[in-house]
């Protein structure tokens, strides 16, 4: 026990040795440990702070160094590599490295070229997000109105944002080829000879194999994940919806943070207020995600260890049986299930037809019904996956745990207590933590299943329709997808659920044992 | 074939952990070298680097007269045997041995050719069909050797190859590297944390501690003439005594009290205390377990110590002593001198005289732990 | 006297554990099989009413009045064919293309150590906590552009499927973890280029979390709705079967298509399922090892 030594710094509570903890009575070591907990946050606060000044510390220094740098290489460079500073490459190709030399004038004629050509139109325009929308003329010869199209403020903010890296990528290359040019002339003072062409092709599968095999993966995660967060994310700082759309109808253009203020704020126009209904999606979504993470966990756990148990046969078959259905996909099940529990399903008519109700059950009417149904088909769903993770698990926990345990003189139940729950928590605590902040964004249980439904009327006059089952996922489905296609709020939907998960996941992760552990597994 | 030669080698980690400090040695044509010290010494560290897998911080590695520090471990020619093993498990024994020259594009006839001699050498010539997995630890670990001799390369590099076997087979194999090297005619170099394979195995021993080297030489020398304490405590098992003694100088004579026996020096020890220029100091007095003799109960010329514990070794005892406030003074007594009375007079509680050999005695400085009979 | 009484005591108990493990056994017996009949259930519910051919609209009742196969015979008038090719063509490129991604990917950040790596690894987590739906509104502009999407959507969607596939690399970087560092030592010594170990030593070893990959992959398509639903938008020629068959289930259209649901949901799990068994030893291997290393 640590805790001593832990919260050192933890203000004024009284802190105990650890004899003195270990005299303390159940009760009160709890209240101590929470005591303890909540004496650490100023600290805890006070050292992200830190961190944070440290980094943006380190960052400054870093810009600093690189300058004097720049500075020195020039002062102290030969003539091949003063002419770099202007024309890329040009140290390399004096020095005999052709191909990399003329790869660094190839990019930076690329760039030139691209920046003359397009991207200062991008550039300049991104303040604005366009000038001048489409406009209607009359056509005197063909008598109808012609659309001619301006400005195009999707393409502006795209093109801008996509400039804007492509300078970072330019400033970077530029500062290599500076660099390279500092390395090359110190190895040729040492007397070695430069890599040839031919060796940087060969070392591209042998010693800097990762760059060859990075570039793919990566080049289409920048493309394909980065950049579209980045546009999300300006977005939400835009009226870009169904109306301003940029092209057809009107330009959008930068609002600043007016729409976090209308998703923020308590007064609603007409109906109920957007952060009301933001509070009340987001506690729901939070109590699914709870649910759904700890049911199955537990529940799948359970029916691991009973197909695990001593004596029962046929194990295969069991886990086969359940693993079979994670093969069926999604849609067919679950939507094949949300039928099932309709109105006029068929389980209501089994029930019905047996006579043990009256009238049929309200699964999907009833918002509490509702709420309760999706959890138990999450249930139904889950239990599959977690019984294949924790039956490895299970089999991993040393066996002379529990047979010291037994001599120990402790049952069944003390068992699962006190050596298989702490184990499966420490070694499953990250994955518990994905999984929660997943079942967040679990996007196609809920959809598949209910769609949202049952309608919450007091939500819905503020963005569309709103309904008791609707996470903020699927909030921001509908909102993009509605009439209105008000993609400014679903982009500040967005970057709430990316608030949430960030602060969840770094509370968890601080908490949790294993993850100081993770360098360990490598 | 080929001299290795570090000049002022280091090794860095981030965060500036040095592992190794500037560790300068010259390992001579077809010399057997062994790297000894605790875990952590930096010793296996200092293999990686000569074998390429890690990179050099500072200082040049020359192999064969070329510095080697930019080249991939491929273009070293060298050769290793790991502690694992590292055997492929999905190639048989035969793939394994023969991958090095397969990836050289030799001609497979001759990978034949040679795959088999190794095979033959070893002795694993039953095994070549067979994978890893179906082997036992002492048979992967010649086809580990049979990977690296297949190549006939410049330097042999073994990181601890036997750590991994049992005490019985640690030993057999032990003496099969002796004969292997015989035939291989080549640079070895050897790393362990086992003293005794380094004293059996090494032309000569370099001893290492906290990335420092301790000591560099000939088993022997190592052994009679340790630099210092850690070098004096390291090599030897049960290991020497270390006791708190002083030493006094009179002219040309040196004598040294320990608990009250005084004992002169003989004039070699004395004409090393002189070139050192050693004076009355105290000292710290080393003495092996096995350079600790019995005396009769009523010599007054001896040291009195209390026996704490009697291990029974078979062909001798191991008595543990305490002396005063010199605890766990080890003493080897060969059990065949022994009447049965003496025997059982030697049990904890009872208290005994013994004296030592002043001839091999060790004397070291209290404050640097330095010898005090090197220069 | 008492040694007889403790000797019957003892029998007694040990007939107590005996008869207690055996109603123990009993009761999981029951469990197991009550969980599998809740588990199967649904399937072999779409099962029998893919066969219905009296009714097409959706009933209180399971076992079909009377038999046929007119609901597949039917499911060939539609558009069903089409997203059908349209989900194949769409699972197995992109099983190819995520598969060598992915492992492009988990091996070098297994293997090798360079500058940036601990920040890529935290920068991709960090990524990961947007909701990834968010991006699609922007990615159908630009594939709209580059027009791929309605009829044209699936190469468009392949294109989404993989591009990103990159930061779906914890389960099989784990993998690569636990293949001792020392394999690629060796091989680097006997003369091998970073190439060839991966070639020869590192993918021979990892047949399991390949086909893990491969597998999960290939299923994926299969059950997206998001974004098949964006980039198809409006038009059935470009739809996969999850788009296509949900419309199905709209209100308007549930009378005339449930049990022609039913058996379109039996043509698409049948292939997906027998793979999927085929191939389970490998993805119960990736599951229970990718969720230990988290």
């Amino acid at each position: 026990m640590d805790s001593g030594r832990f919260f050192e710094r933890g203000g004024p509570m009284i802190r105990y040795s650890d004899l003195e903890y270990l005299k303390l009575s159940k009760g009160k070591r709890f209240g101590y440990k929470i005591a303890s907990f909540f004496a650490s946050i100023p600290t805890a606060l006070k050292n992200g702070l830190l961190a944070i000044w440290r980094f943006l510390g380190t960052v400054f220094r870093g810009i600093g160094s690189e300058i004097k740098d720049l500075v020195n290489t020039f002062k102290e460079g030969d003539l091949p590599t003063r002419v770099s500073y202007l024309v890329m490459g040009f140290g390399n190709l004096c020095r005999g490295q052709i191909l990399r030399g003329l790869l660094f004038l190839l990019f930076e004629a690329v760039f030139i070229l691209y920046m003359v050509t397009a991207g200062g139109y991008w550039l300049g325009m991104l303040p604005s997000l366009g000038l001048q929308g489409p406009t209607k003329e009359l056509d005197p010869i063909l008598d109808v109105f012609v659309t001619t199209y301006h400005d195009n403020s999707f393409k502006i903010l795209l093109y801008g944002v996509l400039t804007i890296f492509f300078i970072i990528a330019f400033i970077y290359t530029w500062r290599l080829n500076i660099r390279q040019n500092k390395l090359a002339m110190q190895i040729l003072k040492s007397g070695k000879k430069l890599k040839s062409g031919k060796d940087d092709l060969r070392s591209l599968v042998d010693d800097q194999f990762h760059k060859t095999l990075l570039a793919l993966p990566l080049t289409g995660i920048i493309i394909f994940t980065v950049l579209p967060i980045v546009f999300m994310i300006l977005v939400a700082f835009t009226n870009y919806d169904g109306t301003h759309d940029g092209f057809n109808n009107n330009l959008f253009t930068w609002v600043g943070w007016q729409n976090f203020n209308t998703m923020l704020s308590w007064q609603g126009s007409g109906g109920q207020s957007y952060a009301a209904t933001f509070g009340e999606i987001l506690s729901w979504t939070l109590i699914w995600a709870f649910f759904a993470t700890f049911t199955n966990y537990f529940l799948g756990m359970m029916v691991a260890m009973l197909i695990n148990k001593r004596g029962i046969r046929l194990k295969k078959l069991w886990r086969t049986i359940l693993v079979v259905t994670i093969a069926i996909p999604q849609f067919i099940s679950l939507l094949y299930v949300s039928k099932m529990f309709a109105k006029n399903g068929i389980l209501n008519g089994f029930l019905l037809s047996m006579g043990w109700i009256q009238q049929a059950l309200p699964f999907w009417e009833d918002p509490t019904w509702a709420r309760i149904t999706v959890i138990v088909i999450n249930i139904w769903i889950g239990i599959p996956y977690l019984m294949l993770i924790t039956t490895g698990i299970l089999m991993n926990i040393p066996a002379d745990l529990y047979e010291s345990s037994r001599i120990d003189g402790a049952n069944a139940w003390q068992q699962y207590t006190k050596i298989t729950l702490p184990y499966m928590l420490f070694v499953t605590g990250p994955y518990l933590l994905t999984s929660f902040t997943s079942n967040m964004n679990n996007f196609n249980v809920i959809y598949l299943l209910t769609g949202g439904a049952p309608t919450n009327p007091a939500a819905s006059s503020a963005a569309g329709t709103v309904g008791y089952t609707d996470l903020l996922i699927t909030w921001l489905f509908k909102i993009t997808m509605g009439a209105e296609s008000q993609y400014y709020l679903a982009s500040v939907v967005g970057i709430l659920v990316f608030i949430v998960v960030a602060v969840i996941s770094l509370v968890v992760y601080g908490a949790m044992p294993s993850i100081k552990n993770e360098e360990d597994f490598q | 074939m080929a001299e290795v030669k570090l000049t002022n080698v280091k090794k860095i980690y981030d965060k500036n952990v040095v592992a190794v400090h500037d560790f300068n040695l010259t390992i001579h044509d077809k010399e057997f070298v062994v790297f000894v010290g605790p875990s952590g010494c930096g010793k296996s560290t200092t293999l990686r680097m000569i074998a390429g897998l890690e990179d050099i911080s500072e200082g040049t590695l020359e192999i064969d007269g070329e510095v080697v520090n930019d080249l991939q471990p491929k273009d070293r020619d060298i050769a290793m045997v790991f502690q694992n093993y590292a055997l492929y498990p999905h190639m048989t024994v035969f793939d394994n041995i023969a991958f090095s020259l397969r990836l050289k594009k030799m001609p497979e006839d001759e990978v034949y050719e040679r795959v088999t001699r190794a095979a033959e050498i070893l002795g694993i010539t039953d095994y070549l069909l067979r994978k890893p997995r179906a082997l036992s630890g002492g048979q992967r670990q010649r086809v580990a050797i049979g990977r690296a001799i297949v190549r006939d390369p410049k330097v042999f590099l073994m990181d601890e190859p036997l750590s991994n076997l049992d005490a019985k087979l640690r030993n057999q194999m032990r003496a099969e590297i002796i004969l292997l090297r015989q035939k291989m005619n080549t640079t070895f170099v050897y790393v362990t944390h086992d003293q005794t394979e380094a004293m059996t195995l090494g032309d000569r021993i370099v001893i290492m501690q906290n990335g420092y080297i301790e000591q560099v030489g000939t088993p022997g020398e190592v052994f009679d003439r340790p630099r210092n304490l850690f070098v004096a405590g390291f090599i030897g098992s049960p290991q020497m005594n270390f006791f708190n003694a002083h030493l006094t100088r009179t002219g040309e004579e040196y004598t040294v009290e320990v608990h009250g026996h005084t004992v002169p020096l003989t004039d070699e020890r004395a004409e090393l205390l002189k070139k050192h220029g050693a004076s009355t100091a105290n000292v710290i007095l080393g003495v092996r377990p096995e350079h600790l003799t019995i005396c009769a109960e009523n010599d007054p010329n001896s040291i009195d110590g209390e026996i704490l514990v009697n291990e029974m070794m078979g062909s001798e005892l191991h008595l543990h002593v305490r002396c005063g406030n010199d605890q766990n003074i080890i003493l080897r007594v060969p059990t065949i001198d022994l009447s049965a009375e003496k025997r059982a007079s030697l049990v904890a509680g009872n208290h005994i005289r013994f004296t030592f050999a002043s001839k091999v005695a060790q004397v070291f400085d209290p404050a640097t732990e330095k010898s005090l009979l090197w220069d | 006297m008492s040694e007889s009484k403790t000797a019957a005591s003892s029998l007694k108990r040990h007939m107590g554990i005996q008869a207690s493990r055996r109603i123990g056994n009993t009761a999981a017996y029951i469990v197991l099989v009550l969980i599998s009949v809740i588990w199967l259930i649904p399937f072999v519910c779409i099962l029998l009413q893919s066969f219905r051919v009296e009714s097409t609209w959706q009933v209180g009742y399971v076992i079909p009045q009377q038999w046929g196969l007119d609901n597949y015979r039917n499911l060939m008038n539609t558009d069903f064919p089409k997203w059908y090719l349209n989900t194949l063509i769409m699972a197995l490129v992109t099983a190819v293309l995520q598969t060598i991604i992915v492992l492009c990917m988990s091996y070098t950040l297994s293997r090798f150590r360079f500058k940036g790596r601990k920040f890529l690894m935290r920068f991709m987590l960090i990524l990961g906590m947007f909701p990834g739906m968010l991006t699609m509104i922007i990615l159908y502009r630009v594939l709209k552009d580059l027009g791929m999407t309605q009829a044209n959507a699936v190469p468009g969607l392949i294109l989404v499927y993989i591009a990103s596939s990159g930061m779906g690399y914890y389960v099989s970087k784990g993998f690569f973890d636990t293949i001792p560092k020392s394999l690629d030592e060796a091989a680097r010594i006997d003369g091998a280029t970073r190439f060839q170990i991966l070639k020869k030593i590192i993918l021979p070893l990892s047949k399991p979390i390949v086909i893990y990959t491969v597998l999960t992959a290939f299923m994926g398509p299969w059950g997206d709705y998001v974004f098949a639903r964006y980039v198809s938008f409006g038009t059935s020629a470009g739809m996969n079967v999850a788009v296509g068959m949900y419309n199905w289930l709209n209100k308007d259209q549930i009378s005339s298509y449930y049990t022609m649901f039913c058996a379109g949901g039996v043509l698409v799990a049948i292939p997906v399922t027998a793979l999927f068994l085929w191939l389970q030893k490998y993805y119960v291997e990736g599951v229970t090892g990718g969720a230990v290393k988290g």
